[in-house]
């Protein structure tokens, strides 16, 4: 499409002179409204009087409001808002009986690049629908240390397969957060790869895992200006778990391949209840809990990926346990708001938001990636 | 039905010596509870993961606090010195303790971490008393639920070697310098441990994970002046 006020790179200059008048006086960026009484000045902050342009009406009020703005031709009133939209409707949500206290977080320090507190995405294909977030634990946020879990997703336009990845950079490890982002980035890379050269499948578990564990190996040799460093040396500065894979669209359905090292794991929500498929943190023969995790850039001698068909009408979920520990065996609170909440794609924020629950004790960061199959019907994202 | 995810806990032990030859050390302990207390107060994420007990021994144990939520809990209850020194005592009394006290977290919902005890005493314990016996039961993984890690401080003068052998590990038995603040260095050990123990981030992995200890402020390890 040609847009009129662009010239094509081969066109000659119409004019090289000072530009002409405008035939006529430039219309309003804003159509024309009446002085409105409580429009804030800066210029005159002295004057202002709040409670003239304060409505002090509730939420609904403002919803109902937002409603009739949205419809067309019927000139409406502006809508009112309501006190404060960001502690109104997104304040943390409490699961215990008592208000879980608030804070004020800090900002992650030591030297960071940017790493933001949380982030959310979310998009749709022709087969999945996808919502991805990643939040700071109420630990982090209290300490001020960086989220050290991450996520990444893409998609391959030729098969149609959406590639994940879900990692949790160990607290033990000097800059946890790089190892996250680091596994994340090169899983999702070399599996993108490797479905537009196998038809939408994994072809090679074992490169993937090469793949990371050599990108974490280089990025310490970097950071250590160190021209080989060794598996050990890299476990101290960027240990991390991952979980990694592909849902590859056939004609029989959705089909998954993931494989985990460490803890994080993979849930299903089928038949209104969430249920654990892999991973998680093991008790030991005396029912303790263990914080141990053998993370990357460590590879498992032996290791299998999970395979299965993503049936119609269920959720695929994969997660950092910082998501899996509250969600236990899927059967206590917060398994029942999951598997309520997520039977449906939520808008990405929503979705962060829902995984910011406030859970006593839970404070660990939280990573979490859904895939709901699309019904037949719906075939255009 | 009972939530059965209610949350991680840790289970904490001060079990501190009370025995006559405690007499000038009494204060400082009390003032370390305190600032302990009160340092894990200012930590709401560490405090909501512990429920902690403090308990008094010497001829016998006497429970001050027991599984306290430490958010809700009113200073803690002095420690008064009396009797003799009976390690024997200490560790039975851990010995049954511990594992009802597991049980009743998980019985209402909680998944429990390895409790994990700080032993309090100048070292001394009664002459010709067989304490490693009961001690040996306590610790052992495979007889006693939830055997827990028991750290060791020995107040100034301790016994290093009796110390070194009360801590699970070699690396968990200290004894304080000498002029050393003995109630500030406790309770900022203390807050330091409990914080790593719980942290929700992960220790690096091995077959046998293992709790990491620092050395405290103001102490040495007992294995180092053996």
């Amino acid at each position: 499409m040609r847009f009129p006020h662009r010239r094509a790179p081969d066109e000659p200059p119409k004019q090289t002179g000072p530009a002409p008048a405008p035939p006529r006086p430039a219309p309003p960026l804003r159509p024309q409204q009446p002085a409105q009484a409580g429009v804030y000045d800066w210029q005159q902050d002295a004057d202002w009087q709040q409670g003239a342009a304060d409505s002090q009406q509730g939420a609904s009020d403002w919803q109902q409001g937002a409603a009739d703005w949205r419809s067309p031709h019927q000139p409406q009133p502006r809508p009112t808002s309501p006190k404060n939209i960001g502690m109104d409707l997104w304040r943390r949500m409490s699961l215990d009986a008592e208000e879980t206290a608030d804070f004020p977080p800090r900002p992650p320090t030591g030297g960071l690049s940017y790493r933001p507190d949380t982030v959310c995405d979310g998009w749709s294909t022709h087969t999945l629908d996808l919502r991805l977030a990643s939040v700071r634990g109420q630990q982090h946020r209290w300490d001020g240390r960086p989220r050290e879990d991450d996520a990444a997703a893409a998609w391959d336009p030729s098969t149609g397969a959406v590639v994940i990845a879900v990692a949790d950079g160990v607290s033990d490890a000097r800059q946890p957060h790089i190892g996250s982002q680091l596994a994340c980035r090169s899983a999702v890379d070399e599996l993108l790869k490797q479905v537009r050269e196998g038809g939408g499948f994994v072809t090679d578990w074992q490169k993937l895992l090469s793949t990371v564990h050599w990108q974490l190996r280089e990025q310490a040799g970097r950071l250590l200006r160190t021209p080989d460093a060794g598996v050990a040396e890299t476990a101290e500065l960027l240990a991390t778990t991952l979980v990694a894979g592909v849902a590859t669209p056939t004609p029989e359905g959705v089909q998954v391949a993931l494989l985990s090292v460490g803890d994080s794991g993979v849930w299903q929500i089928k038949h209104e209840e969430l249920y654990p498929m892999l991973g998680g943190k093991t008790a030991g023969a005396d029912g303790l809990l263990s914080s141990a995790v053998q993370p990357l850039p460590y590879v498992p001698r032996d290791f299998r990926p999970l395979e299965f068909r993503l049936e119609p009408g269920s959720v695929l979920l994969v997660g950092t346990d910082g998501f899996g520990d509250p969600v236990g065996d899927g059967r206590g609170m917060v398994g029942r708001l999951f598997a309520d909440q997520l039977r449906r794609p939520v808008p990405p924020l929503g979705f962060a938001h829902l995984l910011d629950f406030a859970r006593e004790t839970f404070d660990d960061d939280r990573t979490l990636i859904a895939l709901w199959p699309r019904d037949r019907e719906r075939t255009e994202p | 039905m009972m939530e059965s995810n209610r949350g991680h806990l840790l289970p904490i032990y001060v079990l501190a010596d009370e025995s006559g030859s405690m007499d000038e050390h009494i204060d400082d302990l009390n003032d370390g509870l305190r600032s302990l207390h009160q340092a894990l107060l200012g930590e709401p994420m560490a405090a909501a993961k512990v429920r902690f007990s403090v308990l008094g021994f010497s001829d016998d144990v006497i429970e001050r606090v027991r599984l306290v939520d430490l958010r809700s809990a009113a200073e803690f209850p002095r420690l008064t010195t009396r009797g003799m020194t009976s390690y024997r005592a200490a560790f039975e009394d851990l010995i049954s303790r511990i594992p009802a006290d597991v049980n009743r977290l998980k019985a209402e919902g909680y998944q429990v971490h390895r409790p994990a005890v700080f032993f309090l005493s100048d070292g001394l314990p009664n002459h010709g008393e067989d304490w490693q016996d009961p001690h040996r039961r306590l610790t052992d993984r495979n007889t006693t639920l939830g055997a827990p890690n028991i750290i060791a401080c020995g107040i100034v003068d301790a016994d290093a070697k009796t110390i070194s052998q009360v801590a699970t590990r070699p690396e968990f038995g200290f004894v304080a310098n000498k002029g050393v603040d003995v109630g500030a260095a406790i309770a900022k050990f203390c807050t330091a441990l409990t914080k790593s123990v719980i942290s929700s981030g992960r220790s690096l992995g091995s077959a046998s994970p293992q709790l990491v200890v620092d050395k405290p402020e103001g102490f040495t390890v007992a294995i180092d002046v053996i």
